[in-house]
């Protein structure tokens, strides 16, 4: 057994940001173990551009973004495994991994969570029909295209306005293949107004609102698909089923938190996020075990990512120092209009990170924290959408010692 | 208003805020922008009104290296029209690794002020 | 002309696999004709996975005599062929006084048709049982169990295999047709027509499951009315497995077991089926309304049925021989000696051809041997090795596996923790299956909550490799089921 002040379980943006941080504040004896053969995580098939604009000031893409965190980890020797696959986390931070050097257990004083997340599948939305091959989900899509050099489709239909599906398509016509559609269910974009306009206007790629996949044709191939609009209640509307010819269905119907590991050890997840619940420190309920990043809410942008990864580093770091983090009583509730918010607790002694989102699309808003009816922190907002995740700072002064939080759009 | 004078929203896509900027235009020429919230809202306006422009990252061939694909994106943003002759200019494109973030693979692609530039560290095999 | 065989089975479901492992006991030149790609892509695949009791079929009927039997053999077949097998038991809930004459009468026949380890339970010991259960009272049949049906029909099939039987996938019979034997004799031989050519055999035996009724025709056995019962099922994520310690189903009637819940034997829970009568038997979309009526019904015995565990759906067809009222059947299982002589004809294989697999394929070996005699092959093995399977090790096991071969090391598919070695060890499976559900049934890789989404990749590049074949030609799971189109880049030819 090996003993280690932190293990980061994940290599990808959120992992190299908490093992930079973790290190410039003196805590050196840590490992980053990755699954896959290179660090950054799912940044490495996002080759498109427009990371890293508040982080670095210039749009880089994705592996530019995750090679200039690789540098900064090479540069300081910080060692990492690539082909490490965590098998086993246990309450007491005992971590089981498979390595090209064979099974290995850690004993760690702290573990960072950072394995991202993953995509819903067409199971998870329980789409009927048959089932044929050319069904992708976008990332998977993407992946075949961007590191394996595979065509997945031809004619291409996609389900899902998230950004991934969108940047799919522009993806999918530069290479030759004929997107015919992007279909939303919501009466709204699901991903960034950027990408509709960059991504799908400018190919002349039609977006439909409020029209779902209600069948799916073909006993080898995928033959075709039957769109439906759907009701305010997401229902299909008998008589509104049209028929589409392709080959392909693409899939960006949402992300996932990926917490296989994190819930085995008993880490208790938030069924809104489907994130752990955690602290202002972005503690769990196990104390010494820490999420940020996508594993602990989805992310709309990584430059946001690597900035809570590095909050995470600093409560991490202090742990590692102390031994404990101050206690955190006071619940945050998510309130009218917002679907969830992190942390879900605080101390309510220190300054904090808020970071919400926004249930549907809202003009001319306020963002408001209140506690036994008082004004805590107020963000006044233009617009404030779904697709967009909102953040900000919250002072501790006015905060009291008892008495629930709740955030909520007035 | 006089009649020649139309109002065009644009959302700006210069970064992930996605402002939705109002312009009234006449005769081509821009009256009043509302709805940005930095300088570049207002240049991208008068880019898309003018001539306007975006960027592309696909990948390039590579051989010998441990992986089949490097990616690439374009140092400048190319007129619009122009995307899928420089995207023709790329698919041509075949280089040996090992390559390095940052080499330029293809300078002043298509005769445009643009480099198509390496963004991923390809090892040899 | 392909060589000459002694006897041509056509199917391989788990009835024409069994039935190839029964002759390889003796010295025949035997081989397989299956229309798919793989073994068990139709109704042996797509059912509840569930070995019965016995008690739900008429006395004296094949059904309950091959049920008896195949449920009888379990534990020593899947450790001959070394697929999972779980005896776990099952329950049959009911809570009304009609519910419980049903379950005295099911009960009774039970105990005709020689099924043990049947009780009636009360509801403390049916909660005992199956804690989260909805249900006044219950019949509790011990014997009954669950399997793996692939692996099954897997084991089935290497084993005949190994043993000398000849597997050709993608051969459909498209037509039968006779041959004189010699010039002077008056005997003959059945020519079967495949896309890919002919095949000369002595002996035909029909286990093509769905496509019985056309094979019978094809060898000149017509009048059989068959008829679909499609039913429709969802799968719910592994974790919930550990609520469920057993198959629950409701009051049975003799023609239909009625929506149940099973556990299988990873973990995951299936909800199904309902019965829809269907002509078509290659259609297996599965409809909108019959998930949300799936899950309504089952809730009523079991409540965690949650949309957002739901990571699949599937339905399955069972062939239902039925007379001219509509009133199903029993097996028919024959030789008709007059019409066509040396052909075991197999008509109606339903439930519960899963259990009953091996004792339907003894049977219809029985058939041959009371017409010709049939040396024994004394080279005969019964043992067939699976791939092991490194998520079911302990840690000390894994390291020795990976001390013995380092693809053990590598994780392919993370959900379900599988290595390169699996996939490697299932690309090369003995009966040169080349899909990628033939690697997700063999290993489980690609079956867990991501639904291949991050590992088949891997596990294409893999197979390209391996097989030596390109991208184009890797087929997801039917013919034609092509998976990409072809290369972003193509390498400069050299």
């Amino acid at each position: 057994m090996e003993k280690k002040d932190v293990v980061i379980i994940g290599g990808g943006p959120a992992g190299l940001a908490a093992a930079l941080e973790l290190y410039n504040k003196g805590i050196h004896d840590i490992i980053i173990l990755e699954r896959e053969n290179h660090l950054g995580g799912i940044l490495r098939q996002c080759i498109h551009d427009g990371f890293g604009l508040s982080r670095f000031g210039k749009s880089l893409s994705g592996p530019e973004y995750a090679q200039a965190f690789i540098n900064e980890i090479e540069k300081r020797h910080i060692p990492y495994m690539t082909n490490a696959t965590v098998l086993e986390l246990t309450n007491d931070k005992q971590i089981y991994a498979m390595t090209r050097e064979g099974l290995k257990l850690y004993q760690a004083k702290a573990v960072v969570l950072v394995m991202g997340c993953r995509e819903r599948s067409r199971g998870a939305l329980g789409i009927p029909g048959e089932r044929p091959s050319g069904v992708f989900t976008a990332g998977t899509a993407q992946a075949y295209m961007n590191l394996y050099n595979r065509m997945p489709a031809k004619e291409v239909v996609i389900l899902g306005s998230g950004d991934i599906g969108m940047i799919m398509a522009r993806r999918l016509t530069l290479e030759g293949a004929h997107v015919q559609a992007v279909f939303e269910i919501m009466p709204h974009p699901s991903g960034l107004p950027r990408n509709i306009i960059q991504c799908l206007e400018d190919y002349n790629i039609p977006l439909y609102l409020n029209h779902t996949v209600t069948d799916i044709h073909g006993g080898s191939r995928l033959t075709g698909v039957t769109i439906s609009q759907v009701d305010e209640k997401l229902a299909p509307i008998p008589g509104t089923e049209k028929e589409y010819t392709c080959d392909t269905l693409i899939l960006s119907v949402g992300l996932i938190p990926d917490n296989l590991l994190s819930t085995d050890a008993g880490v208790t997840l938030d069924p809104h996020t489907k994130g752990a619940y955690v602290d202002e420190h972005f503690q769990t309920n196990i104390p010494g075990v820490f999420a940020a990043g996508n594993v602990l809410h989805v992310h709309d942008l990584v430059d946001f990512v690597s900035l809570e990864a590095e909050a995470l580093a600093h409560s991490a770091a202090s742990y590692i120092h102390d031994g404990m983090l101050p206690p955190c009583n006071l619940a945050i509730k998510a309130g009218n209009g917002v679907g969830h918010t992190i942390p879900q607790k605080i101390s309510g002694d220190m300054d904090f990170k808020l970071s919400l989102r926004v249930r549907s699309h809202y003009r001319d808003c306020r963002i408001v924290l209140r506690q036994n009816g008082e004004e805590i922190a107020v963000k006044k907002m233009k617009k404030a959408i779904p697709a967009e995740m909102i953040q900000f700072t919250v002072k501790s002064e006015k905060i009291q010692k008892h008495g629930e939080l709740e955030v909520s759009v007035e | 208003m006089s009649e020649s004078t139309i109002k065009k929203t644009y959302t700006c896509i210069i970064c992930p805020n996605g402002c939705d900027i109002e312009a009234e235009i006449k005769d081509g020429e821009i009256l009043s922008i509302t709805g940005h919230t930095c300088p570049k809202g207002e240049a991208y306006v008068h880019q898309e009104l003018t001539a306007p422009t975006r960027t592309i990252a696909p990948s390039v061939l590579v051989t010998g290296g441990e992986l089949p694909l490097a990616s690439v994106r374009l140092t400048k943003p190319i007129p619009k029209d122009m995307i899928f002759p420089v995207m023709d200019e790329i698919k041509k494109l075949t280089i040996t690794a090992p390559v390095c973030e940052g080499t330029v693979v293809l300078e002043k692609v298509c005769g445009l002020d643009s480099e198509v530039i390496i963004t991923k560290n390809v090892k040899a095999k | 002309m392909k060589e000459a065989y002694d006897v041509i089975v056509i199917g391989a479901g788990v009835v024409g696999s069994a039935i190839a492992r029964e002759l390889s006991r003796y010295q025949l030149k035997t081989a397989v004709l299956e229309k798919n790609l793989d073994v068990c892509n139709e109704t042996s695949g797509r059912n509840s996975a569930v070995v019965h009791g016995g008690f739900a079929y008429d006395e004296g009927t094949l059904k309950a005599r091959f049920c008896v039997a195949g449920n009888q053999m379990m534990e020593q077949l899947s450790k001959e062929l070394d697929f999972p097998f779980i005896r776990c038991g099952k329950v049959l809930v009911g809570n009304t006084d009609e519910d419980m004459k049903q379950l005295e009468r099911t009960m009774a026949q039970g105990a005709k048709n020689g099924a043990t380890g049947l009780e009636l339970i009360d509801g403390e010991k049916l909660h005992q049982l199956v804690p989260a259960v909805v249900g006044k009272f219950a019949m509790w049949s011990k014997t009954s169990g669950i399997l793996d049906p692939f692996l099954f029909t897997v084991g089935l099939a290497e084993n005949a295999h190994a043993n000398g039987v000849s597997f050709f996938f993608d051969h459909e019979v498209t037509g039968i047709s006779r041959e004189a034997a010699g010039e002077e004799s008056s005997d003959f031989h059945y020519i079967l027509h495949t896309p890919h050519g002919d095949f000369k055999t002595r002996w035909v035996v029909n286990a093509a499951g769905l496509g019985c009724k056309v094979i019978s025709d094809m060898l000149g056995i017509t009048g059989y009315r068959v008829v679909g019962s499609k039913g429709n099922y969802i799968i719910l994520k592994k974790q919930l497995g550990a609520l469920l310690p057993m198959p629950v189903y409701p009051v049975p009637s003799n023609t239909y077991m009625g929506i149940h819940v099973t556990p299988t034997v990873d973990g995951n829970v299936t909800v199904g089926p309902d019965a829809d009568l269907v002509d078509n038997f290659s259609y297996y979309g599965v409809p909108q309304e019959n998930m949300d009526a799936l899950a309504e019904s089952a809730s009523n015995l079991w409540p965690h049925i949650h949309k957002e565990d739901q990571i699949r759906n599937f339905s399955g067809i069972l062939p239902k021989w039925v007379d001219e009222h509509g009133v199903i059947q029993d097996f028919k299982i024959e030789v008709k000696d007059d019409i066509a002589p040396r052909a075991v004809n197999l008509v109606g294989i339903e439930s519960p051809g899963l259990t009953g697999a091996v004792p339907i394929a003894q049977y219809a070996v029985a058939l041959i041997k009371e017409r010709e005699e049939l040396k024994e092959n004394l080279d005969f093995n019964p043992i067939r090795k699976g791939i092991t399977r490194f998520a079911s090790c302990t840690r000390e096991q894994q390291a020795s596996l990976i001390a013995e071969n380092p693809d053990y090391s590598d994780i392919i598919c993370q959900c379900e923790e599988i290595t390169r070695a699996e996939i490697l060890a299932a690309i090369h499976n003995p009966l040169g299956v080349s899909t990628m559900t033939g690697i997700k049934y063999r290993t489980r890789a690609m079956m867990g909550g991501c639904q291949a989404g991050f590992c088949q990749m891997k596990i294409e590049q893999l197979m390209e490799q391996e097989l030596g074949k390109s991208e184009t030609e890797i087929c997801y799971s039917r013919k034609g089921s092509w998976l990409l189109s072809g290369k972003l880049r193509e390498e400069p030819s050299t």
